[in-house]
């Protein structure tokens, strides 16, 4: 049952990371701080959390799902070396060698 | 911040410790606030009566009964971080067995949005003035005082003694009960 979950991609590569949470942080604070001007103004309180909690949804919106843009970067691993049963053999010949040394 | 769950974990946390923060901005901001305001009290008709104090060792005591008029606009105290004010007449006299006696004669809340411009007319009192003795008859000074507790958002909850209060003098003999 998991496993179709499991088939969507979720993750994010590290600049991804680094922009979702820059991203989020910036949102929730900018949204705290026009609820705190605009609360102190109409001198309710209430609508200070309403701001803050709607910069809460924004930013659950733009950075929870891992959207194209996080995943611009990915890495770059290094191709598939192609694994010869004798090399193998050779390699580890070559250690015990130098063990003994 | 790989998985969706972990970004949402440090989302809410990051959110929570914002709203800490906003929270102790609207105390500091109203912390250091006036919350008096003046209260017109005026005492329209005073009478005593010396009945059977059944709460207490079975003599007679002194019940006082007071009307009054009460007017003050509440609208300053206000602010942000004020949900509701608790507002309490009370009366305070000397006699001879106690130097201070304070009793609790009338209460209100008024809560924000509600109306904040007191304007009450030949209003009863809510509780009984009994004094624990006979010290209320002949008393030159009893004085009524306005007082109210501050119910905050966030912070202390202060005690607010309004300006303006009144002395009354009561009169020296009682009000004839009858009986029956």
């Amino acid at each position: 049952m998991f496993s179709r979950f499991n088939s969507f991609p979720t993750h994010m590569d590290y600049k991804g990371q680094k922009l979702a949470e820059q991203i989020f942080q910036g949102v929730i604070l900018v949204s705290a701080v026009i609820g705190f001007i605009y609360g102190l103004i109409i001198e309710q309180f209430g609508w200070t959390v309403y701001i803050m909690l709607a910069g809460f949804t924004i930013s659950c919106l733009l950075t929870l799902p891992p959207w194209p843009m996080y995943r611009r970067n990915p890495l770059t691993w290094q191709p598939i070396v192609p694994e010869m049963p004798e090399t193998r053999e050779k390699s580890q010949e070559n250690l015990k060698k130098k063990k003994h040394k | 911040m790989n998985t969706v769950l972990s970004r949402a974990n440090s989302l809410f946390a990051f959110s929570l410790s914002v709203m800490a923060a906003l929270t102790f901005g609207c105390f500091i901001t109203t912390a250091f606030r006036d919350r008096s305001v003046p209260v017109n009290i005026h005492v329209s008709r005073v009478f005593l009566k010396n009945v059977d104090d059944f709460t207490g060792p079975r003599e007679r005591s002194d019940l006082g009964f007071v009307t009054f008029d009460l007017s003050a606009d509440l609208r300053p105290i206000f602010d942000w971080n004020v949900k509701q004010l608790f507002l309490y007449l009370s009366a305070e006299y000397a006699t001879k067995s106690n130097v201070l006696n304070q009793v609790v004669l009338w209460d209100k809340i008024v809560q924000r949005g509600q109306n904040t411009r007191l304007e009450l007319k030949e209003m009863k009192t809510k509780y009984y003035f009994f004094d624990d003795g006979n010290g209320l008859r002949a008393n030159r000074n009893v004085t009524l005082t306005l007082s109210w507790n501050v119910v905050p958002n966030a912070g202390i909850l202060p005690l607010v003694m309004g300006s303006g209060h009144i002395s009354v003098p009561f009169p020296e003999s009682y009000e004839s009960t009858k009986s029956y």
